[in-house]
């Protein structure tokens, strides 16, 4: 009885227009207020106990990081390195395009971040070299979805305070599927490009891979932190998070300058000359090297106890010098070993005045008017999730005071639900819900609803998140809500009916997908137990 | 709990009174905030990670610290979205109604999301509807107030408690502070709402999708 008021005031709720997250607040504290004792106080201390989930507390961080990644530098470096790797087949551009999307995914965590940032740029270069813009939005709205599914994913975040898995494994968890959708979308275009001929880009050749690669590797840099960090056993996901999002800032302020107090002021300057250049770019890959090698030998050793920092920093400091001498041996004219302390010395000014000029900015960098929109931006959008998972945390406290997911569960084990034909139900649920519910307030709903059946069922708990994820991805590119497609028209001024039948194609696709994800447990669960051991619920 | 209630009121009233006046000094200061929050919070994060991992040592009090400030940029923030109308929501199916019945529903809606807030904030006054509830964020603050406990991990420097004398630990009330604030701040400015949509200057108190305000900042339509 009250579970069915419950949900219908709800439902009804939503659909007079009330924001999401005070729909559910009110109905969950009307059923209190009147079918249960508990003071109200208490309630109230349940919202405040909501907000300071400590593993919520990644979803501000991974918005930061993103907000920061997303100044447009970091999207432009990753796209010229994609179409540097992928670009010379046919339909080259627009496997590009899925590429740098499934790139970008690994730095931010969710989806329409995903295509504003890469979908601005590759859909107007697409079009350039004569794809149809109908082929390209569809393209990125698919490739876009991604963005949850390759960890670092709010999604995940969200599922895994909902139902107590542990999020690295559930980003572990991620890892393969994103590639097989990716590889899956690129494949498609692939064989399109060939029935209807689509252009090729020129082949570059592997020095561009590796200049590009270079230019990129600052903010790509930044999925290792995140992965190594969390796999290393080094952090746990919210630490890697804060880290994520202060790295992303000194990159954007310092390294790339795409805002901030040092925007437009770049490293080198037209009177350097080339001996000075050599030197500076033989130190910054020395220095790269070193800072590089001491972070992962420190994830991998983290746990070994015969390893110092001494010992690594010094291995470090003796493979960086190799790597700078090695460089001005093959840059320098008739230049030897010997040289180096020279070209070193020359490089040095141009390192002083860098450095200076960040000395100078870096006080003022976190209080710049750029930083301080990103803040507000990131504050903002955090908010905004947060009030819904918050109160959606209060709906599932009610859900499961009543015991509602148990009433669930045994209903659906009378009607005679197996492991195979539950997996369907809970595909069309989440479908159908998907089409109308912001993905992480759905999640929260649902999730505590058909956890305890999906255990009795023994699916396995990373499985089934992966499941729900892919199904937040369908939700996010069909009609009427869906969020992908809202952004595609925004950002090519596409009418949302042209978005919908040009992304349809490739929703074909990822319905493919969804199928092999919900079907093949291994996909999910194969590097998640190879690395870490399986996950243990207790029943 | 009198002293909450005139902090509150003295709050809102000099809100009313500076937004009369600069309503973007107002909505600076609540985003300053906010970003300060957020700020805050990453930075504590980080330094207590580069602090654990690299020397071994750090701040006792940070997790409890950060995770408070987290509660306070979620409950202080909620009020601030319904402002700036950046909650979510589902307007498909409302904007079916025919025009009149579509404002009398969005003003409906804004009405309850004042409820929302009252009961939350004290809720004795739904016994009149038959509810067998009562207490609240006002009375919950009242009792921590009271009984004076500190917080787990946050002490007061040496320093304060020489010069103030205070106590070791920061008290329990001082974090929860921001519940009644951040409530009725949520119940002023769904007020606000509800006036808004009978004036007709504002339509209702949700967005459609999360990205409409990405978009607008991007919009600049790809030349064929």
């Amino acid at each position: 009885m009250e579970s069915l008021i419950l949900f219908a005031s709800v439902i009804l709720l939503l659909a007079l227009g009330m924001p999401i997250g005070i729909a559910l607040g009110l109905s969950s504290i009307l059923i209190i207020a009147f079918f249960s004792n508990l003071s109200m106080s208490a309630v109230a201390l349940e919202l405040f106990t909501a907000s300071q989930n400590y593993t919520l507390l990644a979803i501000p961080f991974f918005i930061l990081a993103s907000a920061f990644m997303s100044t447009g530098g970091v999207a432009r470096r990753i796209i010229r390195f994609a179409i540097a790797v992928v670009g010379h087949f046919r339909g080259g551009l627009a496997m590009a395009s899925v590429l740098a999307c499934m790139l970008f995914a690994a730095l931010s965590g969710s989806s329409p971040a995903t295509v504003v940032a890469i979908g601005s740029i590759a859909i107007a270069g697409m079009t350039q070299v004569g794809y149809k813009k109908e082929f390209a939005a569809g393209i990125i709205a698919n490739a876009g979805t991604l963005g949850i599914l390759i960890p670092p994913s709010i999604v995940m975040v969200v599922y895994c305070a909902a139902t107590n898995v542990s999020v690295g494994r559930m980003f572990l968890a991620g890892v393969v599927p994103g590639i097989v959708a990716g590889a899956m979308l690129m494949g498609t275009i692939y064989v399109v490009a060939r029935v209807i001929g689509l252009p090729s880009e020129q082949w570059k050749g592997f020095r561009e891979i590796v200049a590009s690669g270079r230019d990129a590797g600052w903010g790509l840099f930044l999925i290792i932190i995140i992965i190594g960090g969390i796999y290393g056993g080094v952090f746990t996901p919210t630490e890697a998070a804060a880290i994520a999002a202060v790295y992303s800032f000194l990159i954007a302020i310092f390294i790339y300058r795409d805002m901030g107090p040092l925007k437009g002021r770049p490293w080198l300057a037209e009177a350097d000359e080339s001996t000075a250049r050599i030197g500076f770019r033989a130190s910054v890959y020395g220095l790269t090297f070193f800072l590089v090698w001491l972070t992962l030998s420190f994830f991998v050793t983290a746990e070994w106890e015969s390893v110092t920092l001494r010992g690594r920093a010094a291995l470090g400091l003796l493979l960086g010098t190799i790597v700078m001498a090695a460089y001005v041996l093959r840059r320098g004219e008739q230049s030897s070993i010997f040289d180096l302390p020279r070209y070193l010395a020359r490089g040095a000014s141009i390192w002083r005045r860098n450095l200076a000029m960040m000395a100078v900015c870096f006080a003022g960098a976190p209080f710049h008017d750029d930083t301080r929109k990103v803040l507000v931006d990131a504050a903002k959008t955090t908010i905004m999730l947060m009030f819904i998972i918050v109160n959606a945390l209060l709906f599932a406290h009610v859900l499961t005071s009543e015991r509602i997911p148990e009433t669930i569960t045994t209903m659906l084990l009378d009607y005679g639900f197996n492991w195979f034909t539950f997996l369907i139900a809970i595909n069309l649920l989440l479908l159908l819900g998907g089409q109308f519910m912001e993905p992480s307030g759905l999640l929260l709903i649902v999730a505590p609803a058909v956890f305890p059946i999906a255990m009795q069922l023994e699916v396995d708990p990373i499985h089934l998140g992966i499941i729900m994820v892919v199904n937040m991805e369908i939700g996010m590119i069909t009609p009427p809500i869906g969020l992908n497609l809202f952004v595609t028209s925004g950002i090519t001024g596409m009418s949302l009916i042209q978005v919908v039948r040009a992304a349809m194609p490739f929703v074909a696709v990822l319905f493919v997908f969804l199928i092999l994800v919900t079907y093949v447990p291994m996909l999910s669960t194969w590097l998640p137990y190879l690395l870490m051991g399986p996950e243990l619920v207790a029943r | 709990m009198a002293v909450m209630i005139s902090f509150i009121a003295a709050l809102l009233l000099s809100v009313f009174l500076a937004e009369r006046r600069h309503r973007d000094w107002v909505t600076r200061i609540e985003e300053n905030i906010l970003a300060t929050l957020l700020g805050v919070i990453t930075l504590v994060s980080f330094f207590q990670v580069i602090a654990r991992y690299g020397f071994s040592t750090g701040w006792g009090g940070a997790l409890e610290f950060t995770r408070i400030l987290f509660a306070w940029l979620i409950l202080l923030g909620m009020s601030y979205a319904v402002k700036i109308n950046s909650h979510l929501g589902v307007d498909a199916v409302a904007r079916l109604l025919p025009k009149p019945v579509f404002r009398g529903v969005m003003l409906l809606v804004a009405c309850l999301a004042v409820f929302y807030a009252l009961i939350f904030l004290y809720s004795d006054w739904l016994q009149w509807f038959g509810a067998s509830t009562k207490g609240g964020a006002l009375d919950y603050w009242a009792k921590i107030y009271r009984a004076g406990i500190g917080l787990d991990d946050i002490r007061n420097p040496d320093w304060a408690r020489e010069l103030f004398g205070l106590k070791e630990r920061v008290p329990r009330w001082v974090a929860y502070t921001v519940l009644p604030v951040g409530l009725a701040l949520l119940a002023y400015r769904c007020l606000e709402a509800v006036i808004g949509i009978i004036r007709g200057s504002r339509e209702m108190m949700i967005v459609g999708h999360e990205a409409e305000e990405l978009m607008a900042e991007k919009q600049r339509p790809i030349e064929e």
